[in-house]
């Protein structure tokens, strides 16, 4: 059977891939592969039924004229994307920007960590539990590990999308799947707006506890920073994670920063 | 072994009549007219898919998915009223190819 299957796919092989192309494969495949079934129950052997569905495929240029072949010049040598891989490449890019996102966080978690335990060791709170020394030692080393870990998640979610490095090379989306992505890029639009305004407004308000706590007690900004910092985090996060989602809806649909890639 | 070159005007008509009954799916359909012919004549896969798509593009037949087990997908195909209608048109034309054509066969 694997014989069928490898004739069949590099007789399509120079063909262009569009749904209609896969759809005629895939019914072509089923039907040579319920012949082979029937004549290997006839008793043939397996060299047998192969040559017979084989030798009954007939001409592939004989199916050419029937289909409906885009001829769009250029566009035509470009690599003709399948939904499988745009929508894995789009699940890649998704937990990419997640976990870029998520490192980042952490890199800015760190810092907040290290100055909450040196404002709560200045403070007396960790009397009896850690010495002051010991407090900003144990943020460092917190914070070392954090960015280990952040570091970790980057190399990881790099070699995650280097798998799709070749998407950068051109490629052309089929007509129906750009329809959808095209389809799926609109319903993004609002979740998008949203968590960037959320973004901003993080931004914009994260001085405001550092205000709030000087005015409350003026020795004490620690508190404040840290809040502040994790505020940015969060932010961070957002910008990040769905501007990865937003940025693989432009690359495949090749909008705003990647439409010169068009040419 | 007939040559395809003959019966390359037919192919759509021989689908057309498996299809009269019902729907039918490509296996089944070149299965059918292989027994039909007495094994006198088998439909090359691609000649079989290419008329499917010559046959869907003119209207002459529909095709729709069916589930079968084992969650295989398989393509039916169903005649429409237009392919009803060219399938009578071919056979009326067979019959005066077949007149024509008699006339110039000799029995030796």
């Amino acid at each position: 059977m694997e014989t069928i299957i490898s004739y069949l796919n590099n007789m399509f092989a120079a063909l262009p891939r569009t749904a209609q192309m896969d759809g005629v494969k895939q019914d072509l495949l089923s039907s040579m592969e319920e012949k082979y079934h029937e004549l290997k129950q006839e008793s043939k052997t397996e060299n047998e039924a192969v040559g017979i569905v084989i030798s009954e495929f007939g001409n592939i240029d004989e199916l050419i004229e029937e289909l409906d072949i885009p001829v769009e010049g250029e566009e035509n040598k470009l690599l003709m994307l399948a939904p499988e891989d745009t929508f894995s490449y789009m699940a890649a890019k998704k937990k990419s920007g997640f976990m870029v996102g998520l490192g980042v966080m952490l890199c800015i978690i760190g810092p907040a960590l290290l100055i909450l335990l040196n404002t709560l060791a200045e403070f007396g709170f960790l009397k009896g539990v850690i010495s002051e020394d010991a407090a900003s030692i144990l943020g460092v080393v917190a914070l070392l590990i954090l960015v280990a870990l952040a570091v970790g998640l980057f190399i990881f979610s790099g070699m995650m999308l280097e798998k799709y490095k070749y998407l950068h090379e051109g490629f052309s989306l089929p007509y129906d799947l750009g329809f959808e992505i095209q389809h799926r890029s609109g319903a993004f639009v609002p979740t998008y707006t949203l968590s960037m305004v959320m973004g901003v407004c993080l931004c914009v308000l994260s001085p405001v506890p550092v205000i709030a706590w000087s005015l409350i007690n003026e020795d004490s900004t620690g508190y404040g920073v840290v809040i502040l910092l994790l505020l940015i985090a969060l932010a961070v996060f957002l910008f990040i994670y769905y501007g990865n989602i937003k940025e693989s809806f432009s690359f495949l649909l090749k909008e705003g920063e990647f439409a010169q890639e068009k040419k | 072994m007939i040559s395809s070159d003959v019966i390359r005007g037919y192919n759509d008509t021989f689908i057309l009549y498996m299809l009269l009954d019902g729907e039918s799916y490509g296996y089944e359909i070149s299965k059918n007219i292989r027994r039909l012919s007495d094994e006198k004549y088998i439909m090359k896969e691609t000649t079989l898919y290419s008329a499917f798509t010559r046959l869907e593009k003119n209207g002459y037949i529909c095709s729709f998915y069916k589930d079968e087990t084992l969650g295989k997908r398989r393509t039916y195909y169903r005649i429409t009223p237009e392919g009803l209608a060219y399938y009578h048109d071919k056979c009326a034309e067979w019959l005066i190819t077949q007149e024509v054509v008699n006339k110039f066969i000799k029995e030796l």
